[in-house]
């Protein structure tokens, strides 16, 4: 193509955007050499990349049901027959954390002078954002360097299902991470080695990272908050059991999943304090030294781990390891380029025309680079999405073909209004299946079907990204070649 | 052209669906077949009825790794190049699945371990089955709103049932179970199925011309866009078989299979039907 071409097409605004994009995305895409390795800012999911992944089921429900009765009274009988938390979280839904079969609910919800109206496994988006923020500081409390944490929630609001994906973790530590949630207790040393509960972790707002207490003394612990309501029950708590008075004989005991993770008497200082009021802020002394630290970071951990509200069980995980992932990268690397060069000769065979194929498979290839570039802010990729890829590159060579021979007809070339018509018409064709392939997808997009969302994204993504601006940028680079 | 030598001018619409008619009445039997039979048209893999998937590489025989895994619910090794091995356990409890993560994990450090748990299966599989019905409906919707008339939408719609009918008989024939990536596969079939059908019916309704001269180009244009895309599926199927990469050889056999039985069903079935709606039409 000759310079001045060169520069008539970039005068159309629809070629001039493509280009934009295409350098925006190569910069977001920030191919490199970084010690000696080729990397870009691709974030890859699991399958192209080492680590390990978790889908938990929430033991809970939400429902919803009727009663006469006053809402209050009435989940205030539940409460007495159901051994779980019960939140009323609309005007007549509950979520219960707790598993109940349907069947069980129905008798207990009649009995209590209601009725069981709906019924679906699963927590309130609230209470699954809660579980993810938990999960989250936990895992980057602990250092994993790469760690997503997404609930999936259906169409009607309710998360069954959350997703961990913890890069370079193997599947037991991964388990071990975030698969064995416990519920967290405070107990006290009533008399001998009896105990009586205090608080559950759900009263314990906020934990602290390892820290000196008081600062610059050499001994670890880690601070944590109760809520008012809690600090109320530690004080009750203390008062009753006789540790404000004599705290050396109750011990504070920390249960996590029934095994004490921690034992210590009430600080002096502290008892004398809660004799008078409720303390929010708590602190857990470890010891000194690197085991004071080790201590209290696990002791971090079990806090944390407290806070957890509702219980959770492995639904499903799966675990890549690196030399499996790094040869699906490369193969999918060549399995593009392979998919691109039999594109590219058939194409070359049906038209002959460098001037014609040329620009088609670059604009095919630019379309490629600019969902990536958009994928590097928005989504991972995973063999799912680069099948996704494959697919867009699929249609778009398609759609490609139809605009060329509806341009060319009749091998012609067309008078400026002539062609604009067919474009038009091409366009339209496009534009049809365009739409239905987006509303193909769209159910995917917005179901959880953990892995092909990400399918769906790249899918619906590539198709608007090849109607709005590469095709139309085609049709005017094809024009331009044309008008000779 | 001389790809395909194939006229689509020759024969009457009778002629045309006839092929297509009988394959379709034998794929929906053997849909039905496996239905009356599983309880599922095509065998579900272990994304919908539970279990877990292995994908290791060993020079052990399928013999050996069968005795090393006696103690677990073992239902297939498979095989492929490079000594790739894939193997499928039934759904076991979750001290077993433990015990079973660590003896691989011992033995085989680079094995991929992919475990679903047989109610997220069931899960799953109702999901899947909405997503694949409720895609259905919003491709007949677009499909309606653009061409506004009940034979020619119809015709395109039907076409895309077909498309997936035949490809999930055939899936069950070739032994490809029903997982997430090769439903999501079934789902690019609607996409590409759609893209040639559109194409057709566009040209023949809403342009100017012989009925003969519009089938034949639409004929002309509709065949490489079919041909390009199973080109690069067909090149993704060479490169995942010799690679040993199980999903993307998965999506792209269903892929391959949708896209012959596509070229059929526009040029035979859909094709016939247009013909057969402009005539009655007094069109030409």
């Amino acid at each position: 193509m000759s310079d001045s071409k060169l520069v008539a097409c970039l005068k159309h605004w629809q070629v001039a955007l493509m280009v934009l994009l295409l350098v925006a995305s190569a910069i977001a895409i920030g191919p490199r050499f970084e010690d000696g390795k080729f990397t870009t800012n691709l974030q890859y999911g699991l399958d192209l990349q080492e680590g390990t992944w978790l889908q938990m089921e929430f033991k809970a429900e939400v429902v919803g049901f009727e009663t006469d009765r006053a809402v209050e009274d009435f989940v205030a009988d539940l409460q007495k027959q159901l051994d779980a938390e019960i939140y009323l979280i609309d005007e007549n839904k509950l979520e219960i954390r707790g598993y109940y079969p349907e069947e069980t609910l129905r008798t207990i919800f009649s009995a209590a002078g209601g009725r069981l109206t709906t019924y679906e496994q699963g927590v309130s988006r609230e209470t699954a954002d809660d579980v993810k923020r938990i999960l989250e500081n936990k895992l980057n409390a602990l250092g994993t360097k790469d760690a997503r944490v997404n609930p999936l929630t259906g169409l009607s609001g309710v998360s069954h299902y959350i997703r961990v994906e913890l890069a370079g973790v193997s599947l037991s530590q991964a388990k071990e991470i975030v698969g064995t949630q416990g519920k967290f207790e405070i107990r006290i040393h009533t008399t001998g080695n009896q105990t009586e509960h205090v608080l559950y972790g759900d009263t314990i707002t906020t934990v602290g990272v390892p820290s000196h207490e008081p600062p610059g003394s050499p001994v670890w612990g880690v601070s944590f908050t109760l809520s008012e309501e809690g600090a109320r029950k530690f004080q009750q708590g203390a008062i009753a059991t006789g540790a404000v008075s004599n705290p050396d004989a109750h011990y504070l005991d920390m249960v996590l999943d029934g095994n004490v993770v921690y034992s210590a008497p009430l600080s002096a200082d502290l008892a004398a304090k809660l004799a008078i009021e409720p303390i929010r802020q708590l602190y857990a002394s470890t010891g000194t030294g690197a085991a004071g630290l080790e201590a209290a970071k696990n002791h971090e951990i079990h806090l944390r781990a407290g806070a957890l509200p509702v219980d959770v069980t492995v639904a499903g995980s799966g675990y890549v390891p690196a030399a499996l992932s790094d040869y699906f990268r490369m193969m999918c690397v060549v399995a593009f380029i392979a998919a691109a060069i039999a594109v590219g000769v058939v194409i070359f065979y049906r038209y002959r025309e460098p001037s014609i194929v040329l620009p088609m498979i670059g604009s095919n290839l630019t379309e490629i680079v600019i969902l990536l570039g958009i994928a590097t802010l928005i989504q991972q990729l995973d063999l799912a999405a680069i099948a996704a890829l494959i697919a867009v590159m699929g249609t778009g060579i398609d759609q490609l073909v139809i605009i060329t021979d509806e341009i060319l007809h009749e091998g012609k070339v067309p008078s400026p209004t002539l062609y604009k018509k067919r474009l038009a018409r091409a366009l339209g064709i496009i534009l049809v299946s365009a739409f239905t392939v987006i509303f193909a997808m769209i159910p995917l997009a917005l179901m959880d079907l953990s892995s092909l969302r990400g399918f769906a994204l790249i899918t619906i993504i590539g198709v608007v990204i090849g109607v709005a601006i590469t095709r139309p940028a085609y049709g005017e680079i094809i024009k331009e070649i044309l008008s000779k | 052209m001389g790809l395909i030598g194939y006229d689509v001018n020759k024969y009457t619409p009778r002629q045309m669906v006839m092929i297509p008619m009988v394959i379709l009445i034998l794929s929906l039997a053997i849909l039905g077949y496996n239905m009356a039979t599983t309880g599922m048209p095509v065998r579900p893999g272990i994304d919908f009825s539970g279990g877990t998937a292995v994908t290791l590489f060993t020079t052990d025989t399928p013999g050996q790794l069968e005795q090393k895994f006696q103690g677990y619910p073992l239902l297939s090794v498979g095989e492929g190049v490079n000594n790739g091995k894939y193997l499928k356990f039934g759904p076991m409890d979750d001290a077993s699945l433990q015990a079973l993560a660590l003896l691989i994990g011992a033995e085989y450090p680079d094995a991929k371990i992919d475990q679903i748990g047989a109610s997220f299966g069931k899960t799953l599989q109702e999901q899947a089955l909405i997503a694949l019905i409720i895609s259905f409906i919003g491709m007949a919707i677009v499909v309606f709103l653009a061409f506004r008339t009940l034979v020619p939408a119809v015709a395109v719609i039907f076409c895309a049932f077909t498309d997936i009918a035949m490809t999930a008989a055939g899936m069950s024939l070739v032994g490809i179970d029903l997982s997430l990536p090769t439903v999501a596969a079934l789902l690019m079939l609607i996409g590409y199925s759609v893209d040639s059908d559109i194409l057709l019916t566009m040209r023949v309704l809403k342009r100017q011309g012989k009925l003969e001269e519009k089938l034949s180009g639409a004929f002309q244009t509709g065949i490489i866009m079919t041909t390009t895309t199973l080109a690069a599926v067909a090149a993704m199927w060479v490169v995942a078989f010799a690679g040993q990469i199980t999903v993307i050889w998965e999506i792209a056999t269903v892929l391959l299979i949708g896209l012959v039985l596509d070229m059929m069903n526009t040029w035979l079935t859909n094709a016939g039907i247009i013909k057969w709606y402009v005539l009655k039409r007094g069109g030409k």
